[in-house]
C-alpha cells in the first residue's frame, strides 16, 4: 500500500490544503492535516478544512430569523439546517446581513445546497457562496488567550463584551479578522462537569494571509507558552 | 488614539476606519449647474466644529455610515435627523 502522504499524479481525489504549514502531514477527509498533538495549556490548531459558507441576506428578514442568529452573535444549530442528516453547523453573524457557516469538513456541499433550499423558500433576494478554499480558520483554546489576544487585537475581550456566543470583526495584528468566542466543552476541558468551558477563539481570516496570521498568533502566545495541535475537534 | 463610534459595532480605534470627506446633499443631476457639481464634487468646508461625515468601517461592518464630528475636540455623535433639518432650514 502506498504512502497516502504522497499524491500520485493518478490519485483518484485532489488533496485540499490549508494555506498554513502543517506540522506532519497527513491526509484526513481529503485535506492535509497537522498530525501534531498538543496538551499544552494554550493552544492553536490550524482548523481550515471546515466547511465555511457565506450567506449575504436582508438583515431581519424571513432568512435571517432562519439562520437564527443576529449580528454578533454565533450559536450551534439551527435546526431547520440539521436535516437531511446534515451535521451540527455554527452559524455565525459575522456582519450587518451577513453570515458564516461552519460545518465539519467537507460537508461544504451539502451546506451549500441546503442553505439554498431554504433561502429559495422565503423568496428574499440572498446569496450563498462556498468559501470553504477560500479562507483560513483557526482555533485559540486555553484560558490565556484573551490576554495574548489582547496583544494584537484592540477589542475588550471581558466576558461582559465578549462573552461565549460572541462573534465580532476587527484588526488582529492589523489583518481583518473574524472573531468568533467559541468555548471548548469536550472532556479535556477542566470544569466541563460544571459547565464551565475552555475559553477558545476562531480566528478566520483570508486564505492569502493565513499563514501571516497564525505566525503572529504564535509570536504573540510565546510568552505564555503557545504550541501548535491538530485539529481540536479531533483531538477531544 | 482616536476612538470612533461605528453605529454598528461600536467604538473602534479609528484606524479600523477610511475617511470618506464632508457629505452635504447631493445635487439634482437634471438641474445642477457644472459649478453646483464642481462644488459638490470637490469642495469641502472644513469648518471649525461640528461636521457631518462619512465614514468607512472597513475592517469591522464593512458599511458606510454617516456621523457629525466636531473637527476641533474630535467629539462624534450620531446624527439626529430632526436636528440636521432644521439647520438646513
Amino acid at each position: 500500500m502506498s504512502d497516502p502522504n504522497t499524491p500520485t499524479p493518478n490519485a483518484p481525489t485532489p488533496i485540499a490544503r490549508s494555506p498554513i504549514a502543517p506540522i506532519n502531514p497527513r491526509v484526513e477527509n481529503g485535506w492535509e492535516v497537522s498530525d501534531a498533538r498538543s496538551t499544552a495549556a494554550l493552544t492553536i490548531a490550524d482548523e481550515t478544512p471546515l466547511a465555511k459558507v457565506a450567506v449575504r441576506a436582508p438583515f431581519a428578514g424571513a432568512i435571517a430569523g432562519l439562520l437564527g442568529v443576529g449580528f454578533g452573535r454565533a450559536a450551534r444549530g439551527p435546526a431547520s439546517l440539521q436535516a437531511d442528516g446534515l451535521p451540527e453547523a455554527l452559524v455565525v453573524g459575522s456582519g450587518p446581513g451577513e453570515w458564516l457557516v461552519l460545518a465539519a469538513p467537507g460537508t461544504s456541499p451539502a451546506v451549500r445546497q441546503r442553505l439554498e433550499a431554504l433561502i429559495a423558500g422565503t423568496g428574499e433576494f440572498a446569496s450563498v457562496v462556498d468559501l470553504t478554499h477560500g479562507r483560513a480558520l483557526m482555533r485559540l483554546r486555553g484560558e490565556d488567550s484573551p490576554a495574548m489576544l489582547a496583544k494584537v487585537c484592540a477589542i475588550d475581550l471581558s466576558d461582559d463584551v465578549v462573552g461565549n456566543g460572541a462573534a465580532f470583526r476587527s484588526s488582529v495584528a492589523r489583518l481583518v479578522t473574524d472573531i468568533v468566542r467559541d468555548d471548548c466543552f469536550d472532556a479535556r476541558s477542566a470544569g466541563a462537569a460544571r459547565g464551565d468551558g475552555v475559553r477558545s477563539y476562531l480566528l478566520h481570516c483570508e486564505r492569502s494571509s493565513g499563514q501571516y496570521l497564525f505566525d503572529a498568533l504564535l509570536d504573540a502566545g510565546a510568552e505564555f507558552g503557545i504550541e501548535v495541535t491538530g485539529s481540536v475537534r479531533a483531538a477531544g | 488614539m482616536m476612538l470612533l463610534t461605528c453605529p454598528w459595532c461600536g467604538p473602534r480605534n479609528s484606524t479600523e476606519f477610511r475617511f470618506g470627506g464632508e457629505s452635504h446633499p447631493r445635487p439634482r443631476p437634471d438641474a445642477a449647474t457644472p459649478e453646483e457639481w464642481r462644488d459638490y464634487l470637490y469642495f469641502a468646508t472644513n469648518p471649525r466644529g461640528w461636521s457631518r461625515e462619512t465614514w468607512y468601517h472597513g475592517s469591522g461592518c464593512r458599511r458606510y455610515f454617516a456621523i457629525e464630528r466636531h473637527t476641533e475636540t474630535n467629539e462624534h455623535r450620531a446624527i439626529d435627523e430632526r436636528r440636521a433639518a432644521e439647520a438646513r432650514r
